[in-house]
């Protein structure tokens, strides 16, 4: 826990400074995971903002403080599956749907400052997320809570509400999945592999 | 395939690093309060909204019952339908009201 329960009591009773705290001590970590999630790094902020506006319409449903964890990452998964839900729905370009990696490039052409640096983890970022294409947003966000954020079956099982052995079938698809469409590119891309 | 889950778990390991936890923006807390605010007053208007339709439903409940069962009670015929003269006359058909006249002359 990054807060004592007393503070997240205070917030779930109403009050707005003791909110503030909770925001303030989670909202680097919520950010992080949502990048992670949708890898779009121009939207996670508003993605970041929708989670903590949901989490204080909703915490006074919360039933205790030794579940805001699950909770938090809950609201989390929950915000990132229908930005990407949207995302899907919505195929017309628009200059902040452009990915990062194209708009890194069009500000480098203007003003010749491209980090190669900058560059490699753009392009790690966008493998990784067309990897990730081969499977559902659910899936997609489950396997990265699982793989990437470092979350245990256990951790999960609060998070989805569902049982671990679901859990762990839906986990070994995903994987099976994303392993198969790597393995493609990898013939594709050999000899000079990741 | 060993190798190939190797290789995917260090590709996504590096891919965390590439997107490591960040600050966010100096305007996150004053945006957040603001869509909390905005939230808030969308609510009030939903709940008023809410109040104003029930309270539409109930009058128009109300001003069937009263058009259906409260009026054409009042509209009922009276239990007298003719005045108390109109009565008398029916009853004289019989020349009743000649022997309350005078019978004769005066001397």
């Amino acid at each position: 826990m990054l807060i004592e329960f007393a503070i997240i009591e205070k917030a779930r009773s109403g009050d707005d400074q003791a909110f503030n705290q909770v925001v303030q001590a989670y909202r680097k970590r919520i950010l992080g995971t949502i990048a992670r999630l949708i890898g779009k790094p121009e939207d996670v902020e508003d993605v970041g903002q929708e989670v903590f506006l949901r989490l204080y319409f909703s915490l006074e449903q919360l039933r205790a403080p030794e579940v805001f964890e699950p909770w938090l990452y809950r609201l989390t998964v929950n915000a990132a599956y229908d930005f990407l839900r949207r995302q899907k729905r919505r195929p017309e370009s628009r200059m902040s749907d452009l990915s990062e990696q194209q708009v890194m490039l069009a500000d480098a052409s203007a003003g010749g400052k491209l980090r190669s640096e900058e560059v490699r983890r753009t392009q790690l970022r966008e493998m990784v997320q067309s990897l990730l294409e081969e499977v559902s947003e659910e899936d997609r966000i489950l396997l990265l809570m699982k793989e990437v954020e470092g979350l245990s079956l256990k951790e999960l099982e609060r998070v989805y509400k569902v049982s671990e052995n679901v859990l762990k079938v839906r986990l070994f698809r995903a994987r099976q999945r994303v392993l198969k469409a790597f393995a493609s590119r990898q013939e594709l891309e050999s000899p000079q592999g990741v | 395939m060993d190798r190939m889950d190797d290789k995917l778990d260090s590709l996504l390991s590096a891919y965390r690093d590439a997107c490591p936890d960040r600050e966010p923006g100096a305007n996150f807390m004053p945006e957040l309060w603001s869509g909390i605010e905005a939230r808030r007053g969308a609510a009030l208007s939903t709940l008023l909204r809410r109040w104003t339709k029930a309270w539409l439903a109930a009058t128009v409940v109300l001003a069937v019952v009263i058009s259906v069962f409260l009026i054409p009670r009042f509209q009922e015929p009276p239990a007298l339908e003719a005045t108390y003269v109109d009565v008398l006359s029916a009853a004289d058909s019989a020349g009743d009201l000649a022997l309350l006249l005078p019978q004769g002359e005066p001397e």
